[in-house]
């Protein structure tokens, strides 16, 4: 992205780093519902609040003068609590202060990781379709990434692909699960498989768990609980999801003291630290009793099921969400050209905004018969979207 | 950790990236831990032991009332930044393009030098200084070029920095008013630098967090308001030390709109959003009254002061007075033996009182001809001193020093 063109007078450029990167579709799909007053089921981003507990503890930190800079890697108090998680969700056993890493929001761990332990030209395997953040991330570290394609219906793992891709000279693999957009879980065959390659080619593992709590038809598996894994895996998670507060930005990445030393470096020089008052919110949000979780799964169940019969009965061919927060849906019955094209159209005319999958995909083909709707609304805005199609999407 | 494991480990440390294992880790934040261990009243790290204002504090409370607490940009911020630099610079930006919100100065400094440099490009960086700058140029495969201050008054020396221009000079760092010494660039040295920037065509990256704490009626001036440098500066600056809370993570970067843009781009890779709620509360600390900042500046400079008088009069060498930010760097007295990391290990265990040996804010470059023993024995003679500490903890410094005074008042810690 050379700025060259856009003021002659001084040809001061930007990293070539940038060349690769386009403005997020987040930004312009948020806009266009914005100025349509379309409902949005479109970015990841819950319309009710997080729970009172944790926001009490928040403040109840700011008025006990936790304002200042804590710990780099994390407040004390959180590193034990995301440990004592970790080993009740996993039954893993991690040291809090050498093995655990608190960050601005799993984006940062995923840049801090990528930073820390990616070299320019090194091989990284990517599942697409994929969250564009790992992408703009590894692109400017440097890597040479390969992408391996999960197909509909059910967006299994394809093996004798990643078999044929896998070898010594990858560096590491990136697995998002529960995934968003699929919302596919990995189950233990897949993550066994792919265990085995990882340790047979000796490949590190990240893994973003954000949604490790929106499992709802199958269990969730960390990979660093498999025989060998622990020791060549980061794995990563944060708040956001989990307890509706996506912008208060407290995650963290879990990984072996050598695979920490890399990524604390790298987060040190690019945040240093993570807000202490939210990292206090965090320490009662882990400690939640475990009906906290029923609850939550009971909720997103209940609105799932709004959203998938009234997208089928408005004539989506949907396909099987097992977690998180976010359907595909094929779009083809109602006849547009592709998926951005309908996408607009769907904000503009009907007033509902979805995201195109095809953005997900290095190869936008591959997405353009998708788009993604997220059900992390109350039911009254999911039920009202689901009207406005019903009213006036028609298939063609 | 069984053998299989110790093995492994050894194995996985290759697995570091190359910019990863030249970087070591904070030497102010291992000083902190010790300093914790023995319970030492911490004079070391950058962060005031008082409250935060409680008009800010309640703002945040408000913000996390209220619900904002999902993905949010909060356009507001850019605006009140427009007001502010036009009104204390004469700056005209416009806060829809010239402007990035970040997660602190910290992010706002990393996603400029990712928006700006490409492996080998070189950065110039002023000696001594902050020790984050230079591991970010490093991570970023860019070259950090030292360009040394003068002591005991760190005056700028024009041919210094023009002999360390190459063409391969792709931007030079600058933070006043500055950590660790407090001095504040003055309008000739800024004008070098200006100059240099505009003919040899290099950017400018500023680093402007303590803008608002000057003592002695100095205004800190931007770098950006000289001739020719608006449209080749970034400036980057936060919440942090003006309203006392560091540890809520809102900075900016503002600069011409194509590398705004890009630094918003890096921006939202690394982190994509500062913390919502902190950011609602940021609107309200950037409407704070003309007073706000003057009962700033007075408090500062009373803390200023009192630490000179305390630390001059128990022996250290004070040639410099601090003219900005919230840092004393002392000298130790000739006739003290020990080094800076020396001393200050004494100090921790003796006096229980923690400040930075000035060692780690200096750095040789290999290529610097000048280098020699002799000229750079001063680099382990200071130790930097932060005064942004309650009355009381400044009095409690001053009891404990007391304590160990010789026959003639001074300091003694063999």
């Amino acid at each position: 992205m050379s700025t060259t063109d856009e003021i002659t007078h001084h040809p001061l450029q930007v990293a070539k780093r940038l060349e690769k990167f386009r403005p997020t579709i987040f930004t312009q799909m948020s806009m266009l519902a914005i100025k349509h007053e379309a409902i949005s089921l479109g970015q990841g981003c819950p319309n009710f609040d997080g729970p009172e507990f944790v926001k009490e503890a928040a403040i109840q930190a700011i008025k006990d003068g936790k304002n200042q800079y804590p710990r780099g890697y994390g407040v004390p108090d959180l590193n034990v609590a995301i440990a004592e998680r970790l080993k009740k969700d996993t039954g893993l056993i991690v040291d809090p202060d050498n093995e655990v890493t608190v960050t601005t929001g799993c984006t940062e761990a995923i840049a801090a990781t990528v930073l820390g332990l990616i070299n320019p030209g090194d091989e990284v395997i990517l599942f697409a379709p994929f969250y564009d953040s790992y992408n703009a991330t590894l692109s400017m570290a440097g890597a040479n990434i390969k992408s391996i394609t999960l197909r509909p219906p059910d967006f299994a793992v394809p093996i004798e692909e990643l078999k044929s891709n896998i070898s010594k000279n990858t560096r590491a693999i990136l697995i998002n699960t529960p995934h968003n957009p699929t919302g596919k879980i990995f189950t233990r065959e897949e993550l066994n498989t792919i265990a085995s390659l990882c340790i047979e080619n000796d490949v590190l593992v990240f893994t973003d768990e954000v949604y490790d709590k929106l499992a709802f038809d199958m269990e969730h598996i960390s990979i660093a609980s498999l025989p060998g894994m622990f020791e060549r895996t980061v794995t990563m998670n944060s708040l956001g999801k989990s307890f509706s507060l996506t912008g208060w930005k407290v995650g963290w990445a879990i990984a072996p003291p050598h695979l920490t030393w890399g990524l604390r470096l790298a987060h040190t020089f690019i945040n240093f630290s993570t807000a202490n008052p939210l990292q206090c919110g965090a320490v009662a949000a882990l400690r939640a009793p475990d009906s906290y979780f029923v609850e939550l799964k009971k909720d997103y169940i209940a609105k799932r099921a709004i959203l998938v019969e009234g997208l089928k009965s408005v004539g989506f061919k949907v396909f099987p969400s097992n977690g998180t927060f976010f359907v595909l849906a094929d779009h083809t019955p109602f006849g547009m050209e592709n998926d951005v094209v309908f996408c607009k159209y769907l904000t503009k005319e009907i007033g509902v905004a979805a995201i195109p999958s095809s953005v997900f995909y290095f190869n936008p083909e591959e997405g353009k018969n998708l788009v993604r709707f997220a059900f992390c609304k109350d039911e009254e805005t999911i039920k009202a979207a689901i009207e406005r199609m019903k009213k006036k999407l028609k298939k063609k | 950790m069984n053998s299989d494991r110790v093995i492994r480990k050894e194995e996985m440390e290759g697995k570091l990236s190359r910019a990863a294992k030249k970087l070591t880790s904070s030497p102010i934040q291992e000083l902190s831990h010790l300093a914790q261990r023995c319970n030492a009243i911490n004079l070391a790290e950058g962060f005031p032991d008082f409250p935060a204002p409680i008009h800010i504090k309640n703002a945040a409370v408000s913000a996390i009332n209220s619900d904002f607490n999902q993905y949010r940009h909060v356009q507001g911020i850019c605006q009140h930044l427009a007001k502010m630099v036009k009104e204390m610079h004469g700056l005209d930006i416009d806060p829809l393009t010239d402007v990035a919100i970040s997660c602190g100065q910290t992010e706002a400094f990393a996603a400029s030098i990712f928006a700006t440099i490409d492996p080998g490009d070189e950065v110039i960086l002023f000696d001594p200084s902050y020790e984050t700058y230079q591991g970010c140029v490093t991570m970023a495969g860019g070259v950090p070029i030292h360009v040394p201050l003068d002591p005991p008054l760190w005056s700028l020396d024009p041919s210094k920095l023009l002999r360390s221009i190459t063409e391969r000079t792709k931007a030079i760092i600058l933070n006043s008013p500055h950590n660790p010494t407090g001095k504040v660039f003055t309008k000739d040295e800024l004008e070098t630098i200006a100059g240099a920037c505009c003919s040899r065509n290099c950017l400018a990256i500023t680093d402007e967090v303590y803008e608002h704490i000057t003592y002695d009626n100095q205004k800190h001036i931007s770098l950006a308001t000289f001739p020719g440098m608006q449209e080749r500066t970034i400036i980057t600056s936060s919440l942090s030390k003006t309203f006392s809370v560091t540890g809520w993570r809102v900075g900016w970067a503002i600069a011409p709109a194509s590398i705004a843009s890009a630094i918003r781009n890096i921006h939202i890779i690394v982190t994509d959003s500062a913390p919502a709620p902190f950011q609602e509360a940021a609107l309200t600390a950037l409407r704070s009254p003309p007073e706000y900042f003057e009962t700033l500046r007075r408090e500062y400079q009373s803390k200023r002061d009192y630490t000179i008088k305390l630390l001059a009069g128990v022996g250290f060498k004070i040639q410099f007075i601090p003219q900005g930010s919230f840092f004393l760097f002392a000298e130790l007295p000739d006739d003290c033996p020990l080094s800076d990391v020396e001393f200050v290990k004494k100090l921790i265990l003796k006096a229980g009182v923690v400040a930075v040996p000035g060692q780690g804010f200096f750095h040789t470059n290999l290529s610097s001809d000048e280098v020699s023993n002799a000229s750079c024995n001063y680099q382990k003679r200071y130790i930097r001193f932060a005064f942004c500490k309650s009355e009381a903890t400044l009095s409690a410094v001053s009891e404990k020093l007391g304590k160990l005074l010789d026959t003639e008042g001074r300091l003694a810690l063999h």
